[in-house]
Parts: structure tokens; sequence; C-alpha cells
């Protein structure tokens, strides 16, 4: 083949694409309300995923102050006083090797006084109620280690005679950080499931469309237009399809989003949690967009290949 | 142009629409197949175009043996093949305009050039002003000569004509086969069947005479020439 011939090929090709690029848009123009209802189901379909990412995309980025995950609050006994907490501070750091620091009373109240803003009520207590209290902190390890770690801490503290009561965050850490795992397995899942949804809808579709047009398909077939030539406009209806779909899925899903994002702030902000509800993002936008069209000229791919198949092997292209 | 060798078909019923048929169609020739209905005319269409495979025996079109051509080659032989059907076959959601731009359309041909080319052919089949008809708008002889102007559009070397004239009256069947004769003379291998035999006569060219399934009778031009009246 000569640079031309090809040259004069590939532009042929890519007036084909352009055909069935409008063709497709034309058809899609031509049943309004069948491809509104389409978009419509597939619009939801896709909003339900998109509404779980964000949701646990936000709940990680609440400020959990997760380099305190697994710090042991450790209550000494009302009668302990500062020379008791420094040696047990000593002591922790010495023999297990683990920082520590004291909280004095008065630091305590403070501490409450500005995050609670009970203050005036605190000014009603004639002394101060507050033990004193150590924050162990075990380190730089994770997961099981960790967890191992502190079990052992906790051991060791609760047998010291100063120490009251040994708190630790961990178990509603843990089971947090569970829910937030359990989050992202369903968010796959979901995800598994809603593009099945989708590759199904446009399949189901365009296999309507497909039979609805076999006139159509038998007389391009007639007046020698290839397989490629007749499938084309399906593969653009389906990925229109995916693509408006998803366009839709973020439509629905922002004004969602817009509708609760004040009782959702305000409620964060009593929480003392200064926090702004996070949205999918633009990289997320394009994907979801992306992978809606990509979706969509899958289902049509399958459904187009099936198809064309079945009306030329029952004969309406001729072969009676 | 086209050469059929011991051609059967049969049907999966059992049916046999063709037996054994033989002929050779050199390039630029004008021929008529005529028989009764179920003579098998339209088979042998078929099988011109690809819509059917013969049972046995060869066929041949602008030199390809189709027997031997896998059914995805079949776009290009149809591309070579001007078809024009009884039932117009014309899209019904589409403009005449676009109707008869389908051949060019698909050979991915340049706007500007399609719209000459369709401009050309419907102005050859005298439809020019209906370009933005829709085909149930038209009569059933308008219809035709779209399917023609479909037909005819790509310039292919090869027009093939199933019963053409069939819903047409005498006036504009006579005017249809002077536009096939113009076709031919210009090099364009025609294949018309019909069984309008006055109609025949009157073209002084070849006929192949079908009779339930065989080739009975192939006539010479000259002599229907010479049987004219």
């Amino acid at each position: 083949m000569s640079i031309t011939t090809i040259r004069r090929s590939s532009r042929a090709w890519g007036r084909r694409q352009l055909y069935s690029f409008f063709s497709s848009l034309g058809s899609l123009l031509s049943h309004r309300v069948g491809t509104l209802m389409t978009v419509l189901v597939l619009g939801i379909a896709m909003a339900l995923p998109l509404g779980l990412y964000v949701t646990v995309k936000n709940l990680r980025a609440l400020d959990l102050q997760q380099d305190q995950w697994g710090v042991i609050t450790v209550f000494l006994q009302h009668e302990s006083g500062e020379d008791q907490a420094m040696s047990l501070v000593r002591l922790i750091n010495q023999e297990l090797n683990v920082s520590a620091q004291a909280v004095s009373p008065d630091q305590g109240m403070e501490e409450f006084r500005e995050a609670s803003g009970f203050g005036q009520a605190l000014d009603m207590f004639d002394d101060n109620p507050l033990p004193w209290v150590l924050l162990v902190l075990p380190g730089p390890a994770e997961g099981e280690e960790l967890r191992e770690l502190v079990a052992e801490l906790d051991a060791w503290l609760q047998n010291q005679p100063e120490v009251d009561l040994v708190q630790v965050d961990f178990k509603w850490l843990q089971r947090l950080a569970g829910l937030l795992e359990l989050g992202d397995a369903l968010i796959s899942v979901l995800t598994i499931v809603f593009s099945l949804a989708v590759v199904v809808v446009v399949a189901n579709t365009i296999r309507m469309d497909v039979a609805s047009r076999s006139e159509e398909i038998q007389v391009l077939s007639l007046v020698g237009a290839g397989n490629g030539f007749i499938r084309q406009p399906f593969l653009y209806s389906g990925f229109w399809y995916g693509l408006l779909g998803a366009l839709l899925a973020l439509l629905l899903f922002n004004l969602c989003l817009y509708y609760l994002r004040q009782p959702l702030e305000q409620l964060l902000d009593a929480y003392g949690n200064s926090f702004a509800v996070q949205n999918l993002g633009g990289k997320g936008a394009i994907l979801t967009v992306f992978s809606g069209g990509l979706l969509g000229f899958f289902g049509a791919w399958v459904s187009v290949q099936r198809y064309l198949r079945e009306i030329r092997e029952n004969g309406m292209l001729g072969r009676r | 142009m086209i050469t059929f060798e011991h051609v059967t078909k049969r049907y999966q019923g059992g049916a046999t629409a063709l037996r054994d048929i033989n002929f050779h169609l050199d390039p630029g020739e004008m021929v008529f197949l005529t028989g009764h209905s179920g003579a098998g005319k339209s088979t042998l269409l078929r099988l011109t175009l690809m819509l059917e495979q013969a049972t046995r025996g060869q066929v041949y079109v602008d030199g390809r043996n189709l027997s031997k051509t896998a059914y995805r080659h079949a776009p290009q032989v149809r591309r070579r093949i001007g078809m024009i059907f009884q039932d117009h076959k014309l899209l019904s959601n589409k403009t005449v305009f676009d109707n008869v731009s389908l051949p060019l359309m698909i050979a991915g041909m340049r706007y500007g050039d399609i719209c000459k080319k369709v401009r050309a052919a419907l102005d050859k089949v005298g439809l020019l002003s209906k370009e933005k008809s829709w085909p149930m708008t038209l009569s059933g002889g308008e219809q035709q000569r779209v399917g023609i102007a479909r037909a005819i559009v790509g310039m292919p070397p090869i027009l093939l004509a199933d019963e053409p004239t069939g819903n047409l009256d005498p006036e504009l069947s006579r005017e249809l086969f002077g536009l096939f004769r113009q076709l031919n003379d210009q090099g364009v291998t025609v294949v018309i069947a019909s069984h309008d035999l006055a109609l025949i006569r009157s073209m002084g060219k070849r006929v192949l005479v079908l009779s339930q399934g065989a080739l009975v009778d192939d006539i010479p031009g000259a002599d229907i020439a010479g049987s004219a009246t």
C-alpha cells in the first residue's frame, strides 16, 4: 500500500467515524424520552457508589488526631501528687522504654475549659477535682504490633498502686478503622455491582436500538456497509449513554451534597471539629465521567456483537 | 464480469431454487433475466450479491470467486454492485438525500463530493427537487427511482435490478429502461430481472430465460432485436 492510499483510506475512516458520531447523536436526540429514561437509570446507579465513596473519604479526613492513636490515658489516685506522677513517668520511660508525659490538674482544667466551653460552670468548683494524668504514647508501632504493646502497657499500668484508671482509646479507634475498611470493601463491591448494572442497562438499551433499527441495518448491509460501519453508531450511542449517565450522577450527587453540607458541618462543629465537607474533586469527577463512557461503550459492544450476529444468522440480511 | 458455473441452490427446506446454472456476462454487457415468478430470478441475483451461498458450483463476480469468499468480505463485493430492489428498501427515517448518499457515506467520501454526486444521481432519475422529502411522501415510482439513484450514485461497475418496473406504469417503465441502457452505454454491466416481455423485446438485449430453477434459454441480443416489432 502506498502512502497516499493509506492516507486516503485513513481519511475515509475518519469521515466514517464522524458520520457514525453524528448519526449516533441524532438517534439519541430523536428518542429523547427513551434516552432520558436510560440516562436517569444510569445516573442513579452511578450516584450510589459515588456517594459512599465520598462519605468514606470524608470520614477518613476527619481530624482523628491519628498521631495520638493508641494513646493510653492513665488517671492517678486523687491523693497522688506531682512527685508520684513524675516518678511514674520516669519509671515508664526507663523500664518500658516508652514515652510518657504528665498533665497536672491545673493543666487539665485549662484544657478542659478551652475544649468544652463549660468555663463558667467550672468556676463553681472551689478546688480542682481533676487528678494527675499521665499520657502514655506507645510509639510508632502499627496494627497488630501496636495492639500487643498497648495490651502489655495496659496490664503493667493496672498493677501500679498509684494508678486509679487506665483508659485505652484503642478499641474505639480500631472499630473506626474497621468500619472504614468495611466502607472501602463496600465501595469496591458496589462499584463492581453498579458497573455491571451500567453495562447491562446499556447493553439492553442498545439491544432494543438494534432491534428497532434492524431494517436500517439490513439496508446498510445491502448497500455494502461493513460490520464496523454498522456497529459504530451503536458503540457511540453506548458511550453517550454512559457519559451522560455519569454526568447526571455527578449532578445528583452534588445536589445531595449541597443539601446536606450545612447540617453536616453544623453537626461536626458542635463536636468541636472544624471541618469542611470534601467533594469528589476534579480528578474524581473526570474519572467518573470517563469510566461512565467506557462502561457504556463496553455494554454497547457486548450487545451489538451479539445481536448483529443474530440478525445475520436469522437471515434478516438475506440468508433465508 | 459475472459467471455462473454449474450453480445449484437448494434451500434448507429442500426446495431447489436453481439447478446447474451456467452463463457468463462480459463487462459492459446488458442482460435481461426472465421467467415466471418462482423461476429463480431473485435467487440468482441474491447469489450475485452474496446474500445467499451456492449449494454447489461457483459464482464469479468481478473476478472474485464468491464460493471461496468469506462472508466478512461481502461488503467489498456489494460495494462493486448497485442493487435495485423491487420493494425499494429505502430507509423511512432518512430523507431522499440521506438515502441516496448511504453508499458514499460508507465509502467515507468527503461531504462536498457526496453532495455533488447525490445531486447528479437524483438529477439523472429526475428527482432533484425531492432531495429533502421523506420516502413515505413519494409515489411508488418515485421511491423506485430513489432506489435507482442510490444504486448508481457510487458508479459501481455492475447494476442489478429485481423487477424494477414491477409497480410502474408503462410510460415510466420505458423511461427507466432507457436510463438503464444509458448507463450500460457508459460501460456498466446491467442485469435486470423482469417479466415485462414486451419491454424486454423492445430493448434488443440478451435474455436469459429461467424456468423452475433451470436456465432454459439464452437468447443473444441480435435475435431479440430481430423479433422486435
